[in-house]
């Protein structure tokens, strides 16, 4: 290539990156505005990496722990202005603790609001807490500000109903059904709660503290081995 | 022997058919492949090239309706199991089953604290060969089936059971 051409590319790139898009398209040979394209794009890669760089940078000056108080904060008050008295408990700095009672709405909320916009559901579980209460626990992504945070429900033992997300999140709709079988919450207005795993007539909640097994099934006995470690 | 030799021309091998058949049946056992496990990856091992079932006269089936022997491949829970007894059921007579691998034969590892894992395949069906190990390897899956194949010649099914 000769030199008037690379600087005629140089040149082009260099407006282009400014914002001026015809000094590429102005350029008469076929071969030269090709190369001058890819030139740009090489260019502008370039120039995203540095722009990533220097953000990191900025991070990092922070400490983390900080960045999630001030996020799980944020989120907390933004629910409770919109949702007067749905946080259950003290404000926590790595988890909100919610009551059941608003939960549909307030996942609606979490999920279109612009400044939040937590998109995907990555994790729904259940914990028996002992005491004769269940939570269950969802962990929440944002795919536009990368931002994770955790949602616990606590419900008694005796009535443990939560309203089912479902209809906001496509995916729990099995991450529901799998807390069901396994620990026994119901979630109310779910569209198809069946057992996932274990069989549809099996009886208890597996991993529930009290859980005892069920001694046949469909004639079939199960051993229960109670000696050794436990 | 004697009473029958030479009485025939060459070529003419004179047996009893209750032996016949039970040689017939020894040599060509398909088997059901119900691989539920890890162990599965070494029934496919034997049955593939190197270790060669086929030379054996033994050939991987995919319907219960056409094998004579179920291989058992691994860990069998409770919702399974009701599978296996109902498979097992559709299969044609004479049939054999062995239980491969630890989980087949006992609840392996899950023996103590699986609520949901079968204790054992011999608690919903009758079993004929067991193979230890977890999971055992293709030659403990051969050296069971050639077992398998010494039973069923020790077999006579025209004879009448007396006692």
């Amino acid at each position: 290539m000769s030199e008037d051409k690379e600087k005629l590319i140089s040149d082009a790139v260099d407006k282009a990156l400014k914002g001026d898009k015809e000094a590429i398209n102005s350029i008469e040979d076929r071969v030269t505005r090709a190369k001058a394209k890819a030139a740009l794009v090489k260019a502008q890669r370039n120039q995203t990496t540095v722009n990533e760089d220097s953000t990191e940078a900025n991070s990092e000056e922070k400490p983390n722990k900080n960045q999630k108080l001030e996020l799980c904060q944020i989120v907390a008050e933004n629910i409770e202005k919109k949702f007067p008295k749905s946080i259950d408990g003290e404000q926590n700095e790595k988890w909100i603790q919610l009551k059941p009672e608003n939960w549909f709405e307030i996942a609606k909320f979490l999920k279109s609001d612009e400044g939040l916009l937590f998109d995907s559901l990555q994790c729904n579980t259940g914990v028996d807490l002992g005491e004769g209460f269940l939570e269950s626990r969802y962990n929440l992504h944002s795919m536009k500000h990368l931002n994770n945070i955790e949602i616990r429900i606590k419900v008694s033992i005796e009535t443990p109903e939560i309203p089912s997300v479902e209809q906001v999140w496509r995916v729990a709709n099995w991450f529901e059904r799998e807390t069901y079988d396994m620990f026994g919450i119901v979630f109310s207005s779910h569209s198809d709660l069946r057992r996932i795993l274990l069989p549809e007539d099996w009886e208890g909640w597996p991993l529930r503290k009290d859980y005892e097994v069920q001694e046949t099934y469909h004639g079939i006995v199960i051993p229960k081995v109670k000696e050794g470690w436990e | 022997m004697g009473l029958l030799e030479n009485k025939f021309e060459d070529n003419i091998i004179v047996e009893k058919l209750d032996k016949l058949i039970s040689w017939s049946r020894s040599t060509s056992p398909w088997f059901f492949q119900f691989g539920t496990a890890c162990c599965a990856i070494e029934m496919m091992a034997a049955a593939a090239s190197r270790h060669d079932l086929m030379r054996i006269g033994i050939i991987p089936r995919s319907s219960p309706r056409q094998a004579d022997v179920m291989i058992v491949a691994g860990t069998v829970t409770m919702k399974m199991a009701l599978r296996v007894k109902k498979l097992y059921e559709q299969m044609a007579d004479p049939k054999y089953v062995v239980a491969m691998g630890s989980c087949a034969t006992s609840g392996g590892p899950y023996w103590q604290h699986g609520y949901h894992v079968l204790k054992g395949v011999d608690l919903c069906i009758p079993v004929d060969v067991y193979v230890p190990g977890c999971p055992p390897r293709p030659e403990a899956l051969i050296e069971g089936l050639i077992k398998l194949q010494e039973q069923i010649l020790e077999n006579r099914p025209l004879t009448r059971k007396t006692g």
